[in-house]
């Protein structure tokens, strides 16, 4: 064919710059400030560096995960979820009190499936309002983060649960490693971490190996012209507020076990933490971008700034101060960064 | 003159790929089309003409399966349907790229190429593995096939960063990555300089000759005639004539497009005045363009043209103070003026109607009203700060008028009026600061002949009344009909400056690429 140098799109060719990697991998900078926060602290704090303490940010990062993949997956899809922790307390405190008033039987592989379940389809509730109503779904979330809470505290009940059903707080104290400390404490690793990265992998799975991951990311590019290319708009948002449903679920009855007690007005109030969170690792809050990596550096960039100020002498009241300037830094970074392409 | 030809007794032989029968559909009490029929036959080019408003997307998305028709069937491949969806229209091989060019921004090349096939390979399903492999194979192929590089890099580029050529391009090898059996192409090279569209033809060609019909919407028929093929004209949502584009000349289309007669003439008969208005001084910001100088008389309208890369663009804006020049001078009637703002050249009487006027200039959601006074809001309010609605109302109705705005409703939103009229409320709200010159950048991209018609004849009465005009366009034809003097950018230099009425389309062509091939050397 008539052969016709179209000039090269910019950033195609030629060498490498940082710039262009904290574009296109804006997780990097959250990778840089994570370690950068490590190294500050471990030196004003030596402590900081031993098992326990890494234990200990590796046990708080679960719950917190666990939901930041679920707004992740949202927020990929041009969408936002409020939700998630209203889903988390339905299924946690009614699923508890299901256990241990009814049915103490139920074997605890059966009570996660079920945590999952009930969150999927709490989650397919918020998909089919976010569909059929054609609302952001922001205020979609809102709307039903008040409809789940006001029905449990209303209907299922108040009544904080001190003791969980056997099975339960068996599962909240397995480890998966324990082992002495120098100074004679026992340290563990529990079981349940292992569900962080198990449901990252199946995240990152789903999203880069399947179609649907594909169509998320395309429904989060730009839904309209998802739609005209045969994606199945409504199959994506109700999976995608399904699945996140469901992450909610499981993170809902983690929580429970791993603290001993099912309080039922516990956890709503956190979801801004889990946004920063996704936020601060790459994801773009208007959508189509982000990765489950840069996720999981945002969480544990936010557990450690939360449990290590209080190591180098900074009172824990500044904890929101200081995600808050990272949250402003990080934007101002990436903003300036997409400016100059 | 009579050449509505054969409607109803379109050829319906065996061999049409598609065929669409007396197809209806009503939008609320609008009939967009009523009664439409036309076939597509393998291997061959179409050209759907008419003005904006006529039913052409319509029929588009009918046949791409985004609209159900109420009325009407459609026979594919020769099986009978009353509707299609969008995965039966792409699996049999329908093919569209819209003008918004459908890119999903996001993602990276080889998926907005090959994501499709995958995708209609399944059915629809998206519970399906997504094949990494095949992706970047099946990408490269037509990426080849459009002249596009398939190397690794390049597939894995997220489109957003490509120029906007190369995503047209994206958007074609997309569409025939799936085996395409119809390519739909609306208004393809509206945004395209002369060279790319020499490329968007060769691509048709081989299209064609490997039995692939394609079916254009456009409004620029110099292109129709170079593609060559059968000419479908709507009307108010009918099939108004039908066959070989050859067998019309351009007088014939236009009027068979708009109903009434239109004047292919030069709109240009005035002379411009004797005092010189504006002044442009080695003006330069590299690498876009350097050492610009030119001059504007009142009353004369000038004309800047150059390819996509020229510097044109960047020259247009650097005179509204968009974005400035780094250094030079520009004066307006004999007085430096320093415009590094737009605010200032609004201050200084320069108005500038941008190339893009759904995203830099009208507010789509607002009224004519609203948006024809903007830029006076200022002057209109009370001491209070309040803006005089009626002071207003009066203006934008003076305005609606002088711009020939069809339609009296000022409240209507923006988004709501077709393109040409669109232009009409951007090119109207400048005339509201009453500018001593007024930079016009591609005035009637994407706008149907009757409002091209409407928007030249406003053109020249600005210049009538003694005010300076700049277009900057890459419409020849455009120039040539409305220019004194016509200017040629070249990789960021004026390289040749053509009286309009002695020249013509090719010489002005031949400026643009022989200067180019000079500059590289």
């Amino acid at each position: 064919m008539s052969s016709v140098e179209l000039e090269t799109a910019p950033g195609t060719r030629g060498g490498f710059s940082l710039r262009e990697l904290v574009r296109r991998r804006p997780e990097v900078i959250t990778f840089l400030l994570l370690m950068a926060i490590c190294v500050i602290v471990s030196v004003v704090n030596p402590a900081f560096l031993q098992p326990s303490s890494l234990i200990d940010i590796g046990r708080a990062s679960v719950v917190m995960g666990l939901f930041a993949l679920g707004v992740f997956i949202i927020l990929a899809a041009g969408g936002i979820d409020v939700s998630f922790t209203a889903i988390a307390a339905f299924t946690m405190y009614s699923l508890t009190l299901l256990v241990s008033k009814h049915a103490p039987w139920i074997p605890m592989p059966a009570i996660i499936l079920m945590a999952m379940a009930g969150g999927a389809l709490l989650g397919t509730i918020n998909g089919l309002l976010v569909h059929n109503l054609r609302v952001p779904s922001l205020i979609v979330t809102i709307g039903t983060q008040y409809l789940f809470r006001g029905f449990l505290l209303s209907f299922i009940g108040t009544v904080w649960i001190m003791s969980l059903p056997p099975q339960m707080g068996a599962f909240g104290r397995m480890p998966l490693l324990q082992f002495d400390s120098a100074d004679g404490r026992t340290i563990t690793l529990p079981m349940y971490f292992l569900v962080l990265p198990i449901a990252a992998l199946l995240t990152w799975w789903i999203l880069n190996r399947t179609l649907m991951g594909r169509a998320i990311f395309a429904v989060g590019g730009n839904a309209s012209v998802a739609g005209r290319l045969g994606y199945n708009l409504r199959t994506v948002h109700i999976f995608l507020f399904a699945y996140a449903g469901a992450l909610a679920g499981l993170a809902g009855i983690i929580h429970t076990c791993a603290n001993r007690q099912s309080n039922p007005f516990d956890l709503v109030g956190t979801e801004i933490n889990v946004i920063a969170a996704v936020v601060l690792g790459g994801a773009r809050i208007t959508g189509g971008t982000g990765t489950v990596l840069g996720t999981l550096l945002g969480v544990l960039l936010v557990v450690v700034v939360n449990s290590v100020l209080v190591m180098v002498g900074i009172p824990s009241t500044w904890q929101r101060v200081v995600v808050g300037s990272f949250i402003l830094l990080a934007a101002a970074f990436f903003v300036t960064a997409q400016k100059k392409s | 003159m009579s050449p509505h030809s054969s409607i109803d007794s379109a050829p319906a032989g065996a061999k049409a790929f598609l065929e669409l029968r007396q197809i209806h559909k009503r939008f609320g009490g609008v009939h967009a089309l009523r009664g439409v029929s036309f076939s597509i036959e393998p291997g061959e080019a179409y050209h759907l003409l008419g003005e904006n408003g006529c039913g052409k997307s319509t029929v588009i998305k009918v046949m791409s399966g985004a609209l159900v028709p109420d009325e009407g069937e459609i026979i594919l491949e020769g099986h009978s349907f009353r509707s299609l969806t969008s995965i039966q229209s792409l699996a049999a091989g329908i093919e569209t790229v819209y003008q918004d060019l459908s890119l999903l921004p996001n993602l990276s090349v080889a998926e907005n190429v090959a994501l499709n096939e995958q995708l209609v390979h399944s059915g629809g399903s998206l519970a399906r593995l997504f094949n990494t492999t095949r992706l970047r194979e099946t990408a490269a192929t037509a990426l080849r096939a459009v002249g596009l590089p398939d190397d690794r890099a390049f597939l894995a580029t997220i489109v957003s960063d490509l120029p906007l050529a190369q995503r047209q391009l994206v958007a074609i090898a997309r569409a025939i990555a799936t085996r395409a059996k119809m390519v739909i192409m609306d208004e393809p090279t509206t945004s395209l300089t002369r060279r790319e569209v020499d490329n968007l033809i060769a691509v048709v060609a081989r299209l064609r000759s490997e039995g692939v019909a394609v079916l254009f919407v456009t409004h620029k028929l110099d292109e129709c005639y170079r593609i060559g093929g059968h000419a479908i004209v709507f009307r108010d949502g009918q099939c108004v004539a039908q066959g070989p584009i050859a067998n019309y000349s351009k007088k014939q289309l236009a009027e068979l497009m708009t109903g009434r007669e239109i004047d292919a003439g030069r709109y240009r008969s005035a002379k411009p005045g004797a005092a010189e208005l504006f002044h442009v001084r080695n003006f330069t910001r590299r690498p876009a363009f350097e050492e610009i100088s030119f001059s504007v008389r009142t009353g004369e309208v000038l004309g800047i043209t150059g390819l996509a890369d020229s510097g044109r663009n960047e020259l247009a804006m650097a005179i509204a103070g968009v974005s400035p020049a780094a250094s030079g001078t520009l004066s307006l009637e004999g007085t430096d003026r320093r415009i590094r703002h737009p605010a200032q050249a609004i201050a200084n009487g320069i108005g500038y109607v941008p190339e893009d006027r759904l995203a830099e200039g009208l507010f789509l959601d607002k009224s004519i009203f609203e948006n024809e006074i903007a830029l006076v809001v200022r002057k209109l309010c009370n001491a209070l700060g309040i803006v005089d609605k009626e002071k207003g109302r009066a203006l934008s109705a003076k305005i609606s008028q002088d711009m020939r705005l069809n339609t009296r409703d000022l409240d209507l939103p923006v988004g709501a009026l077709s393109g040409g009229n669109q232009q009409r409320v951007l090119i109207g709200r400048w005339l509201s600061i009453l500018p001593k010159l007024l930079v016009l950048h591609g005035p009637t991209v994407g706008v149907d002949v009757g409002s091209k018609d409407t928007i030249y004849r406003v053109i020249q009465t600005l210049a009538e009344a003694g005010m300076g005009l700049v277009i900057v366009s890459d419409d020849l034809p455009e120039l040539l009909q409305n220019c004194d003097r016509i200017l040629v950018m070249n990789a960021g230099r004026i390289v040749a400056e053509f009286d309009a009425l002695a020249t013509n389309e090719d010489q002005l062509y031949q400026a643009m690429l022989a200067s180019k091939t000079e500059n590289a050397q």
